[in-house]
Order: structure tokens, then C-alpha cells, then sequence
């Protein structure tokens, strides 16, 4: 009689590994990193259309005007979109299973002019809507990754 | 120049039957019967395909063998769900150049071996890797603001899932033929991430797609009705997800590759004008959104437009006759699939999911709203 793991294994072979991996900051992550360890959030001012980036880059996407001018971004902004994530999904820093349900949106910051998505603190699609105003929530021990912001708190209306 | 043939495997979510080399085979093969010619009249290649997705190094290397390219130009285009289109578009431009006479595209993707969720969670590691929440997250915030501006309906977009799924089952080689889903069926599945359902959004599939572009001398010779191409535009645009505030309601890739491609193709009124449409629709909100952005109709009015049956197989403008990347998404071949499928309707080789007396196709690919592509194909070369 044939096994039927073994005639499975006919057909498919599976792997297991683990992987580690080093990024580079650059100059741009560099310096946004360093302010936001010290509790700074700053964006990067285009010369030439004014837009404020985040994340910052070397150059504005729009005029490819090389950008130096740093801006204080506040840790409050607006909420542009949301969604509540049920779905499992594999954390890519961990490698396992993210905890569901968690809320997400896309967020303006005061003073700038680009989306950060990230988590917030609400799960009850009631309570999230386009236009709510939110506010960073940063963990105690800041390891100077954008992960130090736990999340964003939902504000009063 | 014209599409003067067009190949695909039978889409599954698991080709266990097959490697990717023998995948590759079967799709190139069959184009090449369809085109009736041999693989020693192609004379280059270029490949769709995504990193990662295959779980191993250079997926391309193997379309030496799988396509018959030992000893020719071979070259590989990744752009994301835009990797098929953008892949054809290349092999435009090497035909159009004048380089080359036949050029074979080939797209391909054999989910079931690599990782897909990973690689979609390799974002900027700098940046959002951290709360990456796959293709499903993404398009869920983007969703969010389209319904918020324009008053689309969960049950309007079940309508667009309900319709490709149908369509899906004119077509052998689709992945989900599901000839009784219903929108209660749509509304009812899981929810993934608010508002897309389970059925709201597209599976991943196994499997390849080949087609053959030929200079006008060649196609007059070989092809009794060569699919010309009419226009081709392919636009890149930044890169992070929150670089545009409206992405699904502007998408200005999109919208810029569509007017540049109409004007080329002297198209004014896409509704009349266009025969037939297979558009990328990664989730069946993207395929209103779409709409709206191609010009089908006015901004919010696509519900309309579904509701209405105008996209449906006896509309004025059938859209994904094929069953589209809602029922098919071996994403490097998804692109290629969707030009296949225009330029057979103008083939008149659709046999159940052909379109009357089709003189005008559209196909378009979708990257990460960071890519969009535009093809137009005709019956008449000018």
C-alpha cells in the first residue's frame, strides 16, 4: 500500500528557512530617523511646488528638484482613509500571524502633504470615519524605526 | 503592428501536474499553434513576471527552455499586476523599432510555489514594512475613500464580482467559474478587510499566458485578421502608498495613460467607440473605479453603470468577457491574459465568450497604483 504522505512528496517538496536581512538608511531615512528618536517628526520641503514629504527623499516626485529644507511635522493629523483588517496576515517584521481585527488608515499629518498608514485604536467601523482627527501614540523605548509609534489615538470630536 | 496569435494554460490554483518550465511550455506552444507558426520564426522574448512569487532565483531563466529561447534576446519586465501589459508594451516598442519582426511575450506566475504574501509584505523596510497589510489592506484604504466620494455601494461592487465570475464561466481556461454566485453570496463571504469581502477580491492562480506581436509585413502574411495595435501607453508614477491622497478616485496613472491612448487611437467616446474591455480588476471595487477613470461614464456613476447591466456579455460595452483577474490572477500573466483576451475577440476565436462583430478592444494593467498600462487594439491597422 502507498503511503500518502509519500505520494504527496511526489508531488511537492517543502522547504523551511530563516532570513535576515540589513537595509541601508541613506541619508534622507538617516536624518528622519535621528529627529524621530528625539521625538521630532520631520518632513521634507520641495523648493520649487512647496510639497511636504513623507517619508522624506532626496528629491520631489512632481519637480525632481533635489530637497534639503527639513519641516516639524506635528504627531497630530487628520484621518483620510480607514479600513478594520480581519484578514490574517503575516507580519513581515515577524514572520507570524498579525492579531486581527486591527484598525488602519491612512493618515495626514498637520504641516504635511503626503499619507502615513498606520494602526489605530479602534476597531468599531462606527467610530472611523474620513475626516476624524488622531494622534500618535509612541511606545516608552523609541528604537528609532517608525514602529516606535505604537499607534494613532482616536481624538475627542 | 498586430497580435497574430495568443496561448494560455488552463488557470488553477495549484498546477501540480506541472513545473514552471512545463507551464511555461504549455503556453507557448499553444500560442504558436494558434499563430501558426514555428518557434524558429520568433526571434525575441520578453518576459512578465514578479520576483518572489515563484520562491525561487531568476523564475526567467527557465523560459530558455519552457519558451524555446535557447540562443535569443530574452529580457524580463516586473512592474507589479502591470508586469503582463508592461511586458507587451516592451515587445511593442522592439517591433515598432524596427529590430525585430515577431516577438513572443510571454507572462507567467506559479503562485502556489512561492511565497505571495511575503513578497507583497516586502514593502520600504524604512518605512511601512512594519504594519504592511498585503494587497487586501491596501486597496481596502483606498476603497474606503472612493466610497466615501463617490457613494459606491457594497452591493454595486458584489454586482462587478457576480459578473466576472459568470463571465468566467464562458471561458475554459478561467480559475473561478461560479455560474450561481449570487450578490447575497458576495455580501455573505468573509470579510477580509472592510468593505472587501472574500469574493470581492481576486484569487491566486497558477499559470501562463504567451501571445505574438508581428510587424505589419509579417501579420498581412500570416494572419488572416491580425488584433493591430492601435496605442500603447504605459506610465510610472511615485512610489508610496500614501504619495497621492486619492488613488483609487484620480488614479492618475491611469487617467493619463487612457487620454494619451485614445488620443492616439483617435477614441472620444470609450462607451461607444470601445467593442470590448478587459480591464485589470484586482477587486471588484477597482473595476467600478475603472470605469469612472477610463471614461466609461462620469465620475460616480459606475454603480449606475453595473446596475444597469452596460458592462454585462448583451451590454453596449461588454467588459471582461474572459471573466478578468476577478475569476484568473497569475499576476506576471494577468497583463498578458488581458491583452490575449482583446485581441481574440478581434480574432473572432472567443467562441462562448466571444463578442459580436468586435472592430475596437481595450486592455489594461494595474501595478500597485505606482504603474498603468493602456492598449488598444483594432481590426484595421489604421
Amino acid at each position: 500500500m502507498e503511503n500518502g504522505a509519500e505520494s504527496r512528496e511526489l508531488v511537492r517538496i517543502r522547504i523551511d528557512m530563516d532570513l535576515e536581512w540589513k537595509f541601508a538608511r541613506g541619508w534622507s531615512f538617516g536624518e528622519f530617523f535621528r529627529q524621530f528618536k528625539g521625538g521630532n517628526i520631520v518632513g521634507i520641503k520641495c523648493p520649487q511646488c512647496g510639497r511636504v514629504y513623507l517619508p522624506p527623499r532626496p528629491v520631489c516626485g512632481n519637480c525632481y528638484e533635489e530637497m534639503h529644507e527639513w519641516i516639524n511635522v506635528s504627531d497630530e493629523g487628520t484621518i483620510r482613509a480607514f479600513t478594520v483588517v480581519y484578514n490574517s496576515i503575516t507580519d513581515p517584521v515577524t514572520g507570524r500571524p498579525r492579531k486581527t481585527p486591527y484598525g488602519m488608515a491612512l493618515i495626514q499629518l498637520d504641516r504635511s502633504d503626503t499619507l502615513l498608514n498606520h494602526y489605530v485604536d479602534q476597531i468599531d467601523l462606527s467610530h472611523l470615519a474620513i475626516g476624524r482627527r488622531v494622534k500618535a501614540v509612541f511606545h516608552e523605548e523609541r528604537r528609532g524605526a517608525m514602529s516606535d509609534i505604537a499607534y494613532f489615538r482616536l481624538l475627542e470630536e | 503592428m498586430a497580435v497574430i496569435g495568443t496561448g494560455q494554460t488552463k488557470h488553477e490554483s495549484r498546477r501540480d501536474d506541472v513545473s514552471m518550465q512545463e507551464m511555461l511550455r504549455e503556453a507557448s506552444q499553444a500560442c504558436l499553434i494558434d499563430a501558426g507558426i514555428s518557434v524558429g520564426q520568433v526571434e525575441a522574448l520578453v518576459i512578465g513576471n514578479m520576483e518572489l512569487f515563484e520562491g525561487r532565483a531568476l523564475p526567467e531563466m527557465w523560459c530558455a527552455e519552457g519558451a524555446g529561447f535557447s540562443l535569443k534576446p530574452s529580457l524580463k519586465i516586473a512592474t507589479g499586476g502591470t508586469s503582463g501589459t508592461s511586458a507587451v508594451i516592451a515587445g511593442y516598442y522592439q517591433v515598432a523599432s524596427g529590430v525585430f519582426d515577431v516577438v513572443m511575450v510571454v507572462g507567467f506566475e506559479k503562485h502556489s510555489e512561492g511565497n505571495t504574501g511575503t513578497g507583497m509584505a516586502f514593502t520600504d523596510p524604512m518605512w511601512d514594512r512594519h504594519v504592511a497589510s498585503a494587497a487586501v489592506g491596501n486597496f481596502a484604504l483606498s476603497i474606503s475613500q472612493y466610497m466615501a466620494h463617490r457613494g459606491t455601494t457594497q452591493q454595486q461592487a458584489a454586482m462587478a464580482a457576480v459578473k466576472a465570475r459568470r463571465n468566467a464561466c464562458n471561458n475554459p481556461y478561467a480559475h473561478l467559474q461560479m455560474p450561481d454566485l449570487s450578490v447575497e453570496d458576495v455580501l455573505n463571504s468573509r470579510m477580509l478587510a472592510y468593505p472587501i469581502h472574500l469574493l470581492d477580491m481576486c484569487p491566486t492562480t497558477d499559470g501562463a499566458c504567451a501571445i505574438i506581436l508581428a510587424s505589419e509585413k509579417v501579420a498581412r502574411k500570416v494572419c488572416p485578421k491580425p488584433a493591430w495595435i492601435r496605442a500603447a501607453a504605459t506610465l510610472h508614477d511615485q512610489p508610496y502608498i500614501g504619495d497621492h491622497a486619492e488613488r483609487l478616485v484620480t488614479m492618475r496613472t491611469l487617467k493619463e495613460a487612457s487620454r494619451r491612448a485614445y488620443q492616439a487611437a483617435g477614441i472620444t467616446d470609450p462607451l461607444k467607440q470601445l467593442d470590448v474591455a478587459e480591464i485589470y480588476d484586482p477587486v471588484s471595487y477597482a473595476e467600478l473605479a475603472w470605469y469612472e477613470i477610463l471614461g466609461f461614464c462620469k465620475p460616480g456613476e459606475a454603480g449606475r453603470l453595473i446596475e444597469d447591466g452596460v458592462t454585462a456579455m448583451d451590454g453596449e460595452l461588454p467588459v471582461n468577457p474572459s471573466g478578468g483577474v476577478l475569476s484568473t490572477n497569475p499576476v506576471g500573466a494577468s497583463g498578458v491574459i488581458r491583452v490575449a483576451e482583446a485581441a481574440l475577440q478581434i480574432h473572432g476565436k472567443g467562441n462562448k465568450r466571444q463578442v459580436p462583430d468586435v472592430k475596437t478592444a481595450l486592455a489594461t494593467g494595474y501595478g500597485v497604483y505606482s504603474w498603468a498600462d493602456v492598449v488598444i487594439l483594432s481590426s484595421s491597422p489604421q
